[in-house]
């Protein structure tokens, strides 16, 4: 019995939800549209508030040396292009163009992992060896005024701290992002070789 | 056009589609309107280079494409049974066999062949997916082929 009208008849028999009211399908999209903006600038409020503090402090001491000059300016490079590759990088994961055909769309979204997968390699190790170098430059003007034995701890510590992180918490957390995005790239790949077969 | 319309018109035909693709009436639900919140957007913006309903399927399966990136959702299986009866979209067997077989294939098999339940015309189909008019036709019948044979094990 099981033909092709058959198929037609028991598809169309599947009861539907009912439509929700047009105003909450709005409602549902200005939602939408609010919470991927905050979540832009909740990011660049903090990075750039960091930076305002930072360079504020930067002008208010006197500072003589150059290498303090230095620092300040490679902390803000590494906020500055952090905040550029995830400005650039948010807008794009949520604009996919929806309106092309399923086999684009696939391309679409292995070429976003593939980029959020290279976001994740590059821009961590960029901001992170810029960030340190800048701290390191920037604080060698205040180890200067301490006596040697608290400039001999307060260099271990942020060492230490900065090794830390390096070493440990950085692989980890990229580990983890990584292992998830590869899964995504491939179970997205395969879906679309369904389509080449 | 106007989008009160479109919307009375396509929301049952998206709300199957969707059915097709992950076979949970709360989630299918949740992606239909997501394509409408997508389709209220884009429609000042459509320019008529397909028909309207061609637009709005294309949107309707990337939007279902879209959900392997939430494959973070807890599988139906997996849950105590309990919720998964809370509702009970639809009494009779068949129509949820149908539609769990249909939720059981390859992910763009499943839009194909929801497409093509939905009466949408073959070359239509292709436009949608992105794929040839002989492909399509090929491909559903494959999977027809496929459907009646877990039909007549059903029944039997």
């Amino acid at each position: 019995m099981s033909t092709e009208t058959d198929f037609k008849a028991l598809w169309t028999k599947q009861s539907t939800s009912e439509i929700p009211d047009t105003k909450e399908l709005l409602v549902k999209a200005q939602k939408l549209k609010t919470s991927t903006r905050n979540k832009l600038l909740g990011l660049n409020l903090v990075l750039l508030a960091t930076m305002v503090f930072i360079i504020y402090i930067g002008l208010n001491i006197d500072n003589e040396k150059l290498t303090t000059k230095i620092g300040i300016v490679l902390i803000a490079i590494a906020i500055v292009s952090y905040l550029a590759a995830s400005n650039q990088m948010i807008p794009m994961l949520f604009k996919t163009d929806l309106e092309t055909s399923s086999q684009e769309y696939l391309a679409q979204l292995i070429r976003i992992k593939r980029k959020q997968e290279f976001l994740n390699k590059v821009m961590i190790n960029v901001y992170f060896i810029l960030l340190s170098a800048g701290l390191f430059l920037y604080m060698l003007q205040f180890l200067e005024r301490m006596n040697p034995v608290w400039a001999t701890i307060y260099l271990v510590l942020t060492f230490g701290w900065i090794a830390l992180a390096w070493f440990y918490l950085r692989p980890r957390g990229m580990r983890k992002k990584q292992r998830a995005l590869n899964d995504m790239i491939a179970r997205l790949e395969e879906v679309n070789e369904q389509l080449g077969s | 056009m106007i989008f009160d319309d479109i919307y009375k018109t396509y929301w049952n035909k998206v709300f199957r589609i969707c059915m097709g693709y992950v076979n949970d009436y709360d989630w299918a639900n949740d992606i239909a309107q997501e394509t409408f919140v997508t389709v209220w957007q884009q429609l000042p913006k459509f320019r008529q280079e397909s028909a309207i309903g061609t637009w709005i399927f294309r949107i309707a399966s990337n939007h279902c494409l879209r959900q392997i990136e939430r494959q973070n959702r807890m599988p139906r299986s997996e849950m105590p049974e309990q919720i998964i009866d809370h509702i009970e979209p639809d009494k009779e067997p068949q129509v949820q066999f149908l539609y769990k077989c249909i939720a059981e294939l390859p992910e763009t098999d499943r839009l194909i062949i929801s497409l093509e339940l939905e009466d949408v015309k073959q070359a239509e189909i292709a436009k949608i997916v992105g794929l040839s008019e002989t492909n399509i036709r090929v491909k559903v019948y494959r999977i027809k082929e496929r459907l009646s044979k877990k039909f007549e094990n059903y029944e039997h």
